[in-house]
């Protein structure tokens, strides 16, 4: 086979896995002031969305897991947008994301899938395959949460600065 | 136009009714498994004042409301009238231990298949817990009556 096929094969191949690795599960643990698992309204609301392939309550942790469909991608905004319409608030949002030798250090931004991601409380390293990481933006954590990592957080410039096409992530 | 537009939106609201459970609709005939392993049909308590009452082992609420519905059982069972509880768990197990540690006495039927089982559906369940009350007839006379009402009630056939 001539080299520069190959080449390019391979490259077309890497473009298409790189921008084929999105959002494939969320975890979302919903809070309110009444039982959130005791509603049919986050199962019904989020099920509504094209791009939610299953939502498994685990009753255990009273987590909504919600399993993306394959080749969507999916804003963590939307999901959480759901649940408000619902009637609650998120409690936290854990999302599982696939990556390719993507080198990521504390407070490095890096564009993925549409989003940009900081990563923050972050060492350096190369993540590889399906990775957990939580979303530590407002709305995706308590409110007494969020109060904390306003101060503990501050060093990360974006953090408090309101930006909404940012989310700040912290591996788990 | 305007008067379209409102008429539409009865015509809608009115659909949108009809696909639920109401008040003046009679006791639906369905057969679940209780808690001895006998299937029971719910329009077999016809003749007795009924509370249908949604709960599943998992649900705070639920569990809390158990143990007035164990005693309302226990002052008012000697009258005409019953408690059945649904249960919507998926585990089995876990319905049992509920049940046993509620010390609830009353027939208990289970769904297990949680906010999709089919009789949750049927009667327009959306959230726990949910009670049904009906008369001796069989008639649906409230939706997650207060105490008071449903000891009215049982008071009326007195």
């Amino acid at each position: 086979m001539n080299l520069k096929v190959f080449l390019l094969t391979l490259s077309v191949l890497f473009i298409f896995t790189n921008s084929n690795a999105q959002i494939s599960k969320a975890e979302i643990v919903a809070t309110g002031l009444t039982c959130s698992m005791c509603s049919n309204a986050i199962n019904k609301h989020l099920k509504s969305l094209t791009e939610v392939d299953s939502v498994i309550i685990d009753l255990n942790t009273n987590t909504f897991v919600v399993h993306l469909k394959k080749e969507t991608n999916i804003d963590p905004r939307i999901l959480k947008e759901k649940v408000e319409k619902a009637g609650f608030f998120i409690g936290s949002m854990i999302v599982t994301m696939s990556f390719e030798n993507v080198e990521v250090a504390d407070n490095i931004k890096i564009e993925k899938d549409g989003l940009s991601l900081v990563f923050v409380d972050t060492k350096t390293k190369v993540l590889n395959g399906e990775t957990k990481a939580k979303i530590m933006d407002k709305g995706f954590v308590t409110k007494k949460e969020f109060k904390k990592l306003s101060k503990s957080l501050s060093k990360y410039p974006t953090y408090t600065s309101d930006n909404e096409s940012i989310y700040h992530v912290k591996l788990m | 136009m305007r008067n379209i537009f409102f008429l539409v939106i009865f015509i809608v609201k009115s659909f949108s009714l009809t696909g639920q459970f109401k008040i003046g609709d009679t006791i639906p005939h369905f057969t679940l498994i209780n808690n001895l392993s006998e299937s029971t049909n719910l329009s077999s308590f016809k003749g007795k004042v009924l509370l249908v009452d949604f709960w599943a082992s998992w649900c705070a609420p639920c569990r809390k409301a158990n143990k007035k519905l164990v005693d309302l059982h226990k002052d008012y069972s000697s009258e005409n009238f019953e408690i059945v509880g649904i249960s919507l768990d998926t585990d089995r197990t876990k319905w049992l231990k509920a049940i046993s540690k509620d010390k609830i006495e009353y027939t208990q039927l289970i769904d297990p298949h949680g906010f999709d089982a089919k009789t949750a559906i049927q009667f327009g369940v959306e959230a726990l817990p949910a009670s049904y009350l009906f008369d001796t007839s069989g008639n649906l006379i409230a939706i997650n009556p207060t105490e008071q009402v449903i000891i009215n009630q049982i008071n009326q056939i007195k």
